[in-house]
């Protein structure tokens, strides 16, 4: 049942040119990180909150692998350049939707939101349990992150890299946000 | 002869018709649009049911508005952002631009709003000194060359990358390459530094939502994140009909809007903005968001009872990608700030009766816009309701006025028969027609009958049938009463050889002209005269049987509309049945010497638009099916262009616009490998055969002469 959720979610994503990786356990996240920063020819790669072991494990993955590192809590005067000058974006999504190959990400600080916006490369990280098969099942997770967030609160849909058809109906990627991007499934 | 708005209308048209690769560039556009669309519903769990579900949300949320904007107001400002209730484009200009004068703003990086078009926001803060950047690309392409949008959502389609490249040459100094994927690089770099640095974040919101106080902004590019969340100030334009109640409302919304628009599930980025969140630690400067609720004429509009429905609009687009003027002329001939089918009706409420005007001409009424709206909008009589008003005080051009009339015409030509028809062949005739009355010499007319069905039938008298297995009230419309008895005939004995009981009722030809062409006052009348003349038979256990599909749209679509659901009119219309529908459900359907009658021949399926929303012509495909028949649907997915009498009138408004929107259409056709093209239609039939050289029949006449 889940394994065709997470095939569903893996299907629709590629067809949004989005990459998908499903690995085995969150042990399996670090390795992945460092493989693609290394295909991208990353040098500096921005991490935005992350569970906790999961954000170390990241972050000295890829500092061992050579790859400077900036991690949250980030400075609002160095904002929002430090965050443009970083190669790959990392950041977590607190649900995923099969149907539509979507990422949602939960932001209360909006330097998130630049992490998975500004660089050319973004990271998406989300559990295999926390994958939604359509969208209108995302409706009560999201009422209840406002309802919980009762001041500041920003909820995003991300489906892949950002694109435009606005010359000549052509599709093209990476026009503003990152023009390559790939989900990690802990499953 | 014509008024200066139908010169400047004429001469809008004949630039877009004269402008074939623009043209051919829209074609593809919105053709691949509505085709994934098409393919994008198909696959939802709900289908084409989703349209019910997102109707029933816009209409509960539009009926409770009021209290749904203060509830949204009230928690967007519990989040710390600022709620602005703005009457009019004014009020909110004046409040943009005395918050860029305390913040002391230089520049404006600005997402797309359809909003912030409506109230023309730029020019004014343009004028106070500042500088405004449209970052949405198509926007940023248009905003480089001063042109207003082509098309809702592709605004720069008409532009090629060559012409693309040579505006950000200029723009950056720099030489730029002529493929779309350098170009992009070029824009990225180009636009980063004016998302970095500017002081002012302004977006449109696609949704606001009353129970979070959130708003949503959805973009493919991306653009909206960035404009959103990187300024300390952040400023959105939003209409007030942009509220809903729920988040699963909202949901549903974000899933209407792209599905709609280009056939995407959901656009890239949707992102659901809560109040004003902190950018990084430590931050000293407070960062403010700003909602500006535009009323507009909103609130009025919810007031009119003609207009209400346009405020259930959700600005997908749909009706620009299904509307066959808009898809040859584009949006800056078929709008004026709102482009195409719903721009009408927006316009005459928020930017005047007269703007509106102008392009409604431009409607040939041909409905499809209210088949494809995700919210069910009745946009074709809200647009007949806009030339209806408009004509107080422009009054209908007077080929419109005749055609209006068409019945007292027939009813003429087919009393003079065959003197008529030989006027009709002489081409001094026809070009004084031309100059006298607006009809286009080239276009083939229908031969008129001097012995009409009325009086055939008359002559021949009612078939008892004892027992009857159904009762029929035949509705001829004109083509079957003044042109072509012999097809009546045909329909009636058809009928009464399954055993069916046929009269015909008195009546009045079905007077979709009157819709069409504006005016309401006569289409009522109509309406009413012909659901008096029918409610008898119905209330006898009569059943309408048409053979006319416009006629059929009228009785089941039209009048109870315009009679306001009278109880006759309702009754009317469920007793009524489409000629082929109706047969299908007789037994015998298939007569045992027709069963191979069509065998081994291949025909063409014309559908013509108001059938769309009664099955299609199934049952006609169906009934030649049965009969041996290959039949190959032939479709662009709009109309044919003849739209009715559209196609008749002179000129670039009629006969030369209903061509260029035929044009793909009659190529389908002749790439096909068909022998004929049958059609219900008795003008599509014209417009058809014209312009592909195909004999065209309706399907009981191909039975008849087709050996």
């Amino acid at each position: 049942m889940r394994a065709a959720l997470i095939d569903v979610f893996v299907k629709k994503y590629a067809s949004l040119s989005g990459i998908a990786h499903v690995v085995n356990g969150a042990d399996a996240v670090a390795p992945i990180v460092v493989q693609v920063l290394g295909d991208v020819d990353c040098k500096r790669v921005a991490l935005a909150e992350l569970p906790d072991g999961l954000a170390d494990a990241i972050q000295s993955a890829c500092v061992d692998a050579g790859f400077e590192v900036l991690t949250p809590p980030f400075d609002n005067r160095a904002l929002p350049h430090a965050i443009d000058a970083a190669d790959v974006g990392v950041s977590w999504a607190a649900f995923a939707v099969a149907e539509s190959g979507s990422l949602v990400e939960f932001a209360l600080d909006d330097a998130v939101r630049l992490v998975s916006t500004l660089p050319r490369v973004h990271i998406g990280i989300f559990q295999a349990s926390a994958l939604l098969a359509n969208l209108t099942d995302a409706a009560e997770p999201l009422r209840q992150f406002f309802e919980d967030h009762p001041h500041n609160a920003t909820a995003t849909f991300i489906s892949g890299p950002s694109r435009t058809a606005d010359i000549e109906m052509r599709l093209t990627l990476g026009v503003h946000g990152p023009e390559v991007a790939h989900a990690i499934v802990i499953a | 002869m014509a008024s200066q708005r139908y010169e400047n209308l004429y001469a809008k048209i004949e630039t877009a018709l004269r402008e074939k690769p623009k043209r051919t560039q829209l074609y593809n556009a919105v053709k691949r649009a509505r085709d994934s669309r098409r393919a994008a519903i198909d696959i939802l769990p709900q289908g084409e049911a989703f349209r019910k579900e997102v109707r029933e949300i816009k209409v509960r949320c539009t009926a409770k508005l009021d209290d749904l904007v203060d509830q949204f107001a009230e928690r967007v400002e519990a989040r710390g952002a600022r709620v602005f209730l703005a009457e009019d484009g004014a009020a909110a200009i004046g409040y943009i631009l005395k918050l860029a004068a305390e913040k002391n703003a230089k520049t404006v990086a600005k997402s797309k709003s359809l909003t912030s078009e409506e109230i023309e926001v730029n020019h004014p803060i343009e004028e106070a000194g500042l500088e405004v950047i449209e970052t949405d690309l198509g926007e940023l392409i248009i905003q480089k060359v001063h042109e207003k949008p082509f098309h809702l959502v592709f605004p720069a389609v008409h532009k090629t990358a060559v012409e693309v490249a040579e505006i950000f040459e200029k723009e950056t100094g720099e030489g730029v390459p002529h493929d779309v994927d350098a170009i992009m690089k070029v824009v990225r770099q180009y636009l980063r530094p004016i998302f970095l640095n500017a002081d002012i974040g302004m977006t449109g919101a696609n949704v606001g939502v009353a129970e979070s106080g959130a708003i949503l902004i959805e973009t493919n590019e991306g653009n909206a994140r960035l404009v959103s969340s990187i300024p300390d100030v952040h400023i959105c334009i939003m209409g007030r009909e942009k509220v809903v109640e729920t988040t699963g409302d909202a949901i549903m919304m974000m899933l209407a809007h792209p599905v709609s628009a280009v056939g995407q599930h959901t656009t890239t980025y949707v992102t659901w903005m809560g109040g004003r969140s902190p950018l990084g630690a430590d931050g000293k400067t407070p960062r403010e968001s700003h909602i500006i609720i535009l009323d507009n004429g909103r609130s009025a509009m919810k007031e009119d009872p003609l207009f209400s429905d346009a405020l259930n609009c959700i600005r997908c687009g749909a009706c620009m990608n299904i509307c066959p003027t808009y898809g040859v002329v584009g949006g800056h001939a078929f709008g004026h700030i709102y482009p195409g089918p719903i721009g009408i009706p927006w316009t005459s409420e928020v930017h005047g009766l007269d703007k509106a005007g102008d392009f409604a001409p431009l409607c040939i009424s041909c409905g499809l816009c209210k088949e494809i709206c995700p919210a069910e909008i009745d946009i074709p009589m809200m647009i007949a309701g806009v030339k209806d008003r408009d004509s107080e005080v422009n009054p209908h051009p007077r080929v419109n006025k005749m055609l209006m009339a068409a019945e007292r015409a027939a009813k003429m030509g087919s009393l003079t028969a065959p003197l008529s028809n030989w006027l009709m062949d002489n081409a001094w005739v026809r070009w004084a027609m031309e100059k006298a009355m607006g009809i286009d010499r080239r276009r083939q007319l229908p031969k008129f009958s001097r012995k009409t069905l009325v009086k055939r039938f008359a002559k021949r008298g009612p078939l008892p049938v004892s027992n009857p297995v159904r009762k029929v009230a035949f509705f001829m419309d004109l083509f079957a009463n003044y042109n072509d008895p012999d097809l009546g005939m045909a329909a009636i004995e058809c009928l009464e050889a399954r055993g069916c009981e046929v009269v015909i009722p008195p009546q009045k030809g079905c007077g979709y002209p009157y819709i069409g062409y504006g005016d309401l006052k006569k289409a009522r009348k109509v309406a009413r005269e012909n659901v008096d003349f029918l409610a008898p038979y119905v209330n006898r256990g009569y059943e309408v049987v048409a053979t006319e599909p416009t006629a059929t749209y009228c009785l089941k679509i039209s009048y109870p509309k315009l009679l306001d659901k009278s109880e006759d009119a309702v009754a009317i219309a469920d007793h009524t049945f489409e000629f082929f529908e109706f047969l299908s459900l007789l037994k015998g359907d298939v007569a045992v010497g027709e069963r191979n009658a069509l065998s081994g021949r291949k025909f063409g399926f014309h559908i013509p638009c108001h059938q769309r929303p009664l099955g299609a012509g199934e049952h006609a495909m169906a009934f030649l099916h049965a009969r041996g028949a290959e039949v190959a649907l032939i479709e662009t997915g709009t109309c044919c262009g003849m739209a009715g009498t559209f196609g008749l009138k002179a000129g670039p408004l009629g006969y030369e616009l209903s061509q260029a929107v035929g044009e793909p259409l009659f190529e389908g056709f002749r790439d096909a490998d068909v022998e004929a093209i049958v059609t219900e239609s008795s003008v599509c039939a014209l417009h058809l055969s014209e312009g592909t050289g195909h004999a065209v029949w309706h399907p009981l006449n191909l039975l008849r002469f087709l050996k």
